[in-house]
């Protein structure tokens, strides 16, 4: 796999937070709350700023219990579970992402579309770990910070569920990460498996997001705040390994990369689509 | 008959019959799901009165006391389910009917293999939890009538016959006979073949679809408790607009990578608009700009050999009863009307069934004034059965006299829809 590149070297960093930024994310928004598109739909920008999209699949991988139906949930800004109980089947939520590129300052939507199964749905039914990994551009490990046996088991999943695809884009999530009083995970710990296995590493806390003046409603654009160092972060690693692989960078470089758009070939994987 | 605010309380049990054993207890109150849990000693009594009956091959059914209805029933010797129910109106049919819907839930997602032959209790009980929301879905306030009916929730949409031609397509290129459209709960358009599913899965598929919090889409283990109660298939639902979902019923194959939004563009996006006039039917059921007449503030309309209906109390939305109310003054008039006065559905063995003398004496209408009682007050009900169709109206002010010719003109009207 290609090196990982260094956080912020391909999407501008906190560019969600400017004014031109938040004018992107009005898209994705409906009166303050995360706007949720059907399958059939994509965010509408004004004619004249029509970007063009880069859809991905990322599977999410955890033990049973960590909080990946809980942290989709927030990545997409819908309401998480209360209570936890084990996810039927495969499900999965599509979430749309405007970012900047460092390189030639152009705004891409990103689409990524999370696949979450649960643990004994993946036991139980052989067909659910194929079709989750079949044609997935990234693995996401998940790990709780306050369930030390899920740190443990992150080398036997990466090597169960993503072995057989040494290539593609991994990262690691520590959820729970506000509740670091009963942290079963020390910081020691997370620098051991930094270095071992030269992965991105983000944590995420899992308490409930701020609500709008109803009292009930998620704020939309609070949450996003929340969430967008790791939608930056998969956006960043998975515009990284296209380009990698369509041979516009060296796979040991670590210059900041170029855009593939400013080639005349484009994307020869053909991820992006003309938007509308 | 319920009055506006009642705040009757339901507690479902289920226990391992051999063993005693509670494997979950579930209530509401007030329509809205409920801590409130009954102490031990009264889950064990409960179980042990009817166990008791059962060793003298005495089948306790039910038992009522001043403000409580108690509903048993046993599945298979392996499971026993247990209804208390509070609510004002309830009847043995309602609770009856529930306790099937619980069981065919139950099966639904863990299997009958896991239920008749259980092994680990402890197990069992984790795995019955992936049931709740559905199972709590029957004993809220649901705007759905299909747990009582045992018809499938239908809406008429305007352009009914494109989404039809776009569902067989899409199935057919899917590799599937099995496909319909459902929009919260209620079924839009449907294959041939997802219309011969049997009682009760015709029913939990769609139910159980409106039910699950949101998602783009999924790929869910079903059993189906009539139809395949031991084999899982798999329910493929796919998120078309917010609201509309897209549903398969399929084996192995095809994997739900293979249905990506390339494919389902190509289907779907020329039947865009009409799909977006789907969307908002949900609780109106019938097409925008249908003539009811303006006296009607709910219907349901039954088609007891297709097991289908259709049930909205939206017309008149702005005035009195609320949309609550209404359900439950339509779904009491509903168990009134079915357990005492209509002959037996056909396919619904637990009701008794009439001999030939009594069945040529059948009524084919009644009517009810629920309510305060006086001149010009108090909430109209009607029931007029005609063919395969039944018809309940909710009307507030038509005088008695004339509701029999509102309902005959209204299930004329309605005839072409369902």
């Amino acid at each position: 796999m290609a090196r990982p590149p260094a956080p912020g070297s391909v999407i501008v960093p906190d560019w969600h937070e400017s004014a031109e930024g938040k004018e992107y994310l009005a898209c994705i928004l409906r009166k303050n709350c995360r706007r949720v598109f059907g399958l059939l739909e994509r965010p509408v920008l004004p004619p004249p700023v029509a970007i063009d999209t880069a859809s991905y699949k990322i599977f999410v991988s955890g033990k049973s219990g960590v909080g990946k139906t809980a942290l989709v949930a927030k990545l997409a800004g819908l309401e998480v579970p209360v209570a936890h109980h084990e996810t039927t089947g495969i499900q999965t939520t599509v979430v749309f992402w405007p970012a900047k590129l460092q390189a030639s300052d152009r705004v891409v939507m990103f689409r990524f579309e999370f696949w979450d199964c649960g643990e004994s749905a993946l036991k139980k039914f052989d067909h659910m770990l194929p079709t989750c990994k079949e044609k997935t551009d990234a693995f996401l490990f998940l790990f709780s910070f306050t369930d030390r046996a899920s740190f443990e088991d992150l080398p036997g999943q990466l090597a169960r569920v993503a072995g057989e695809a040494p290539g593609i884009v991994r990262m690691v999530i520590g959820s729970k990460f506000d509740q670091y009083m009963q942290t079963d995970v020390p910081e020691r710990d997370l620098t051991a498996f930094r270095q071992a296995w030269k992965l991105p590493l983000l944590r995420v806390k899992s308490v409930p997001g701020r609500r709008l003046a109803d009292g009930r409603t998620l704020d939309g654009r609070a949450g996003l705040a929340d969430i967008a160092h790791v939608l930056n972060g998969l956006a960043e690693q998975l515009w990284y390994q296209d380009q990698v692989a369509a041979g516009l960078l060296p796979n040991t470089s670590e210059n900041t990369p170029a855009d593939p758009y400013s080639q005349p070939s484009g994307d020869p994987r053909q991820r992006a689509a003309p938007m509308s | 008959m319920g009055e506006e605010g009642t705040k009757g309380t339901v507690h479902l049990l289920c226990l391992a019959a051999s063993s005693g054993v509670p494997l979950f207890c579930r209530s509401s109150r007030g329509g809205a799901p409920a801590r409130q849990q009954l102490p031990f000693s009264v889950i064990g009594s409960l179980n042990g009165v009817h166990m008791f009956g059962q060793n003298l091959e005495v089948q306790l059914s039910s038992a009522r006391t001043e403000d409580t209805t108690v509903v048993w029933k046993s599945f298979h010797d392996s499971i026993t389910l247990i209804v208390l129910s509070s609510e004002e109106g309830t009847s043995e049919l309602r609770l009856e009917r529930l306790l099937q819907m619980v069981f065919g839930a139950m099966v639904l997602l863990v299997g009958l293999e896991e239920l008749t032959n259980i092994r680990n209790v402890e197990r069992l009980k984790k795995e019955l939890r992936a049931s709740y929301r559905l199972i709590d879905s029957f004993l809220g306030d649901s705007e759905l009538i299909g747990d009582l009916t045992q018809c499938v929730d239908c809406v008429v949409p305007p352009e009914g016959t494109l989404l039809q031609e776009a569902l067989s397509g899409f199935a057919e290129a899917a590799a599937t006979a099995f496909g319909s459209l459902v929009v919260s709960g209620r079924v839009v358009a449907a294959t041939e073949s997802w219309w011969r599913l049997g009682t009760p899965e015709a029913v939990l598929l769609p139910w159980l679809v409106g039910s699950l919090p949101p998602q783009a889409a999924r790929d869910y283990p079903v059993y189906l408790p009539h139809g395949s109660p031991t084999v899982p298939h798999r329910l493929l639902t796919l998120t078309l607009l917010p609201g509309l979902e897209l549903c398969l019923l399929c084996g192995p194959r095809p994997p739900l990578s293979q249905l990506d939004p390339q494919l389902l563009d190509r289907w779907w996006q020329p039947v865009l608009d009409p799909l977006r006039a789907c969307v908002p039917l949900g609780p109106r059921a019938l097409p925008a700009g249908f003539p009811l007449h303006m006296d009607i503030l709910g219907l349901l309309l039954l088609h007891l050999e297709l097991k289908r209906c259709l049930f909205t109390v939206e017309p008149s939305a702005d005035q009195e009863p609320s949309p609550e109310h209404r359900r439950r003054l339509l779904r009491a008039f509903y168990t009134l009307v079915t357990a005492s006065h209509f002959p037996p559905e056909p396919g619904s063995p637990e009701e008794k069934v009439e001999d030939a003398a009594q069945r040529s004496q059948v009524p084919r209408a009644c009517y009810l004034v629920s309510g305060p009682e006086g001149p010009g007050t108090g909430w109209r009900l009607v029931a007029l059965q005609s063919g395969p169709r039944r018809l309940l109206l909710l009307s507030a002010q038509s005088p008695t006299h004339a509701l029999r010719g509102l309902a005959t003109h209204t299930l004329h009207a309605l005839t072409p829809l369902l």
